[in-house]
């Protein structure tokens, strides 16, 4: 049966339970609800609770043991000497699991029935010939030993499917039973419902924690990886970036880092006094009627797909610059593509980010506060000064840091707007690159992954992930530090 | 025995500090002061009290255009300080301020350390010399505050860290260190215990030497106590004005009479 089928049968013996068990509860009071500890719905909830929730656990966890446990099984009975033909048991199975999803599609559309499909007997040639008629991706001639372990593989998931069909109704109709038999007037329903929800919270954060841990474990791993193939020395220590994926390339991350941090201490240049100066101007000065022009106008930059910034670098701000700094004015630029390109463009889009934030952390200060200081005779930029920028500065310093680190991981800019040279110089007019738009040359392209040349790019993503965490922690320290609470 | 009457009123106009003609507040549509008229003496205690929500506050704020940072708020007729205009075009209410101080209603000290919180008004109107002229500014504010001996080994810790009552006081303490000529309290008293209740009168008696204090109050007993003029304010509408013993004991209006006896409010 269908994963999907077997969701839909237990929300509807959910939806029974729901039904009955509050029927239940009402009966156990006399029909009158406020015999009931709880509102009667409480207990229809606690029927789906019980009904679905243990239900769908166990069809999660089944659909993800299930093929681990079928494909050890069906490995174990490969015979060693085949294993040594084939290059490696993960090929092999590779090759299994295809012949059995090919061996499922082919009875599916009807060009073998399933007799023949799970004939023991069954002759590999003919077999072979029948697949590839069906159209199934086959990429050599089935061998006997692997036509073998593909019948059992489906076997194995056929009564796998068949099995999980029946436990999972099974555990929804238990579940449902037990919240009716509890149905009682003074069973606390409410209380095992509020435990349920918390469950369910807690559920939902500790996956966003584990995914976090799983992204950051692989790019360990890959990066471990990295380093048993290429010295860490040399990555660290070589200030040149020289990949040449017939091998002897030089890693060296300084000169991408060094373009990354140009760039964005330049796009920050840009973006944070702009931004602070025109979220001041919206939340103390402007009145309302041009705030509620201007703001969503200010917001609608944040809207603007950063392709689109790198083609205004690559077709305005570069030509612009050229124009000015080029051959044609001071003579220090080469071309339009350049640190100074990627970093203004970079600092308009980052504009948005940080006026945004800051003009909403700026209205949370109490204006009791403003008070005081008006009060006292002081100015409004003094005021501002010396009363509401302090109040708000935790909150700028987050808004600064969150473009920070927008600005770190921007790539389409660079790419774009930076060129992708892999320098170390001093002059804002000249191309470089960053970390980013390298990763993504690193990736793309046919290089065979297990090479340096590809691993690089775990590396460097891990570097860039150390960065920004050590950026986020010392940017908390000042935060604390320097908090002046207002509440 | 005639002609001394006109003598009585040249001392007292020259005596007003403050005076109020025709006075009317809006917010928006509501009409929260209805012609007002009030002459606040130089080196007097006044006192303002009324049922809540009878428009105090707001007339207080009046008194240093404090309500110009309320974009609803309209004001009408005018309030002279020394025969100016306080709402004349070309008088700057940021000097305005500096001249008639205010404690709010809610104590709001700023997220700074007391020291500062103190230090603020003096160094932006340049009140002290140097460092230690400061110091002894903030000393002398925050003993007049009634507050020096519970912070003084604290002055480095946060404004916003003290008690709700601590704070008050601190607020307090702000507010004359900048020397204001006239001081405008709004419920000074009304999270603090009765010791530093004691002490605050005494600071507001204290400051009658030189100034002109203007305090709101819901407790008679700390009016009668602290003030010589009582004004009665009652739904937006000045009701009764005079001698704080007169206003206490023989009120004419029969509702300021109802309201101290316990009957309104
Ligand atoms: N910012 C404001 N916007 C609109 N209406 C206001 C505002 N402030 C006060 N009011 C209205 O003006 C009237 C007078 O308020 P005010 O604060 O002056 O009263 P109060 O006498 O100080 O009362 P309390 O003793 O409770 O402090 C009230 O009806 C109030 O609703
Ligand atoms: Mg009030």
């Amino acid at each position: 049966m269908p994963v999907l089928w077997i969701i839909l049968i237990v929300i509807a013996i959910g939806a029974v339970g729901y039904v009955a068990t509050r029927a239940r509860a009402m009966a156990s009071a006399g029909n009158d609800a406020r015999h009931l500890h709880s509102l009667p719905s409480y207990y229809g909830y606690m029927a789906f609770l019980f009904a679905a929730a243990p239900a769908f656990l166990l069809l999660i966890v089944w659909l993800i043991a299930a093929p681990l446990v079928i494909e050890k099984r069906v490995a174990a009975t490969l015979p060693a000497d085949v294993v040594e033909q084939a290059a490696s048991q993960n090929l092999l199975m590779a090759e299994v699991r295809r012949v059995a999803v090919g061996l499922d599609n082919a009875v599916a559309a009807g060009v073998m029935d399933e007799d023949l499909a799970s004939n023991a007997r069954a002759d590999f040639t003919d077999m072979t010939a029948r697949l590839k008629e069906a159209g199934q991706v086959i990429t050599q001639n089935v061998t006997t030993p692997v036509l073998r372990a593909a019948q059992m593989m489906r076997e194995a998931n056929a009564s796998s499917r068949l099995w999980m069909t029946i436990a999972v109704i099974a555990v929804a109709i238990a579940g449902a039973a037990l919240a009716m038999m509890r149905a009682q007037r003074d069973y606390r329903a409410r209380n095992v419902v509020e435990r349920g929800v918390r469950w369910m919270l807690v559920g939902a954060a500790s996956i966003a924690i584990l995914t976090t841990v799983g992204i950051v474990l692989s790019l360990l791993f890959n990066t471990i990886e990295f380093f048993r193939i290429y010295p860490a020395s040399e990555f660290f220590g070589s200030l040149t970036w020289s990949p040449s994926f017939g091998g002897g390339s030089e890693l060296g991350i300084w000169p991408l880092l060094w373009g990354t941090l140009y760039i964005s201490v330049i796009a920050l240049a840009v973006a944070v006094p702009i931004g602070l100066f025109a979220a001041i101007y919206l939340s103390e000065y402007a009145s309302n009627r041009v705030r509620s022009v201007a703001k969503p106008l200010l917001e609608i930059l944040a809207g603007i797909p950063t392709i689109v910034y790198g083609l205004f670098a690559l077709l305005t701000v570069g030509p612009l610059l050229l124009a000015a700094f080029g051959d044609g004015g001071l003579g220090w630029m080469q071309s339009g593509t350049a640190v100074m390109t990627a970093g203004l463009v970079m600092g308009i889009m980052l504009i948005p980010f940080v006026s945004s934030l800051s003009d909403d952390i700026i209205n949370a200060v109490p204006q009791a506060m403003r008070d005081g200081s008006y009060g006292l005779g002081a100015t409004q930029s003094e005021t501002i000064r010396q009363v509401v920028l302090p109040a708000a500065l935790p909150g700028i310093v987050g808004a600064v840091l969150l473009a920070a680190s927008r600005a770190i991981g921007e790539t389409m800019i660079v790419v774009l707007g930076a060129g992708a040279a892999a320098r170390l110089s001093l002059n804002p007019f000249e191309a470089m690159t960053t970390v980013t738009a390298k990763i993504v040359s690193q990736l793309t392209g046919d290089a065979d992954f297990a090479s340096p040349e590809a691993l690089v790019a775990f590396a460097l993503g891990m570097t860039l992930f150390v960065i920004t965490l050590g950026l986020n922690v010392f940017a908390l320290y000042i935060v604390r530090k320097y908090r002046e609470q207002y509440d | 025995m005639n002609d001394m009457r006109p003598l009585e009123r040249i001392v007292d106009t020259d005596n007003i500090k403050i005076s109020a003609k025709g006075c009317q507040v809006y917010y928006g549509d509501t009409h929260a002061i209805k012609d007002v008229d009030v002459q606040i003496e130089d080196k007097t205690v006044t006192a303002f009290i009324g049922p809540s929500g009878c428009g105090k506050s707001t007339f207080l704020r009046c008194l240093n255009r404090m309500n110009d940072t309320i974009d609803i708020c309209r004001i009408e007729g005018e309030i002279l300080l020394d025969g100016e205009n306080i709402y004349d075009k070309k008088v700057d209410p940021v000097q305005l301020r500096a001249k008639v101080g205010m404690v709010f209603q809610k104590p709001n000290p700023f997220p700074k350390s007391i020291y500062d919180n103190v230090a603020y008004g003096p160094r932006i109107h340049g009140l002290a010399k140097n460092k230690a002229d400061l110091d002894v500014i903030v000393e002398k504010s925050l003993r007049r505050g009634a507050i020096w001996d519970e912070v003084k080994d604290r002055l480095d810790a946060p404004g916003t860290g003290l008690s709700g009552g601590q704070q008050q006081r601190l607020c307090i303490a702000r507010a004359v260190a900048t020397e204001p000529e006239v001081l405008l309290m709004d419920e000074p008293c009304s999270a603090l215990d009765p010791i530093a209740t004691g002490q605050v009168e005494e600071l507001i008696d204290e400051l009658r030497s030189q100034y002109s204090v203007v305090i709101v109050t819901h407790s008679m007993q700390q009016a009668a106590r602290v003030s010589q003029k009582t004004a009665f304010f009652h739904l937006g509408n000045l009701v009764e004005f005079g001698e704080t013993g007169q206003i206490f004991t023989k009120p004419e209006d029969p509702r300021t009479e109802s309201y101290i006896s316990g009957k309104i409010g």
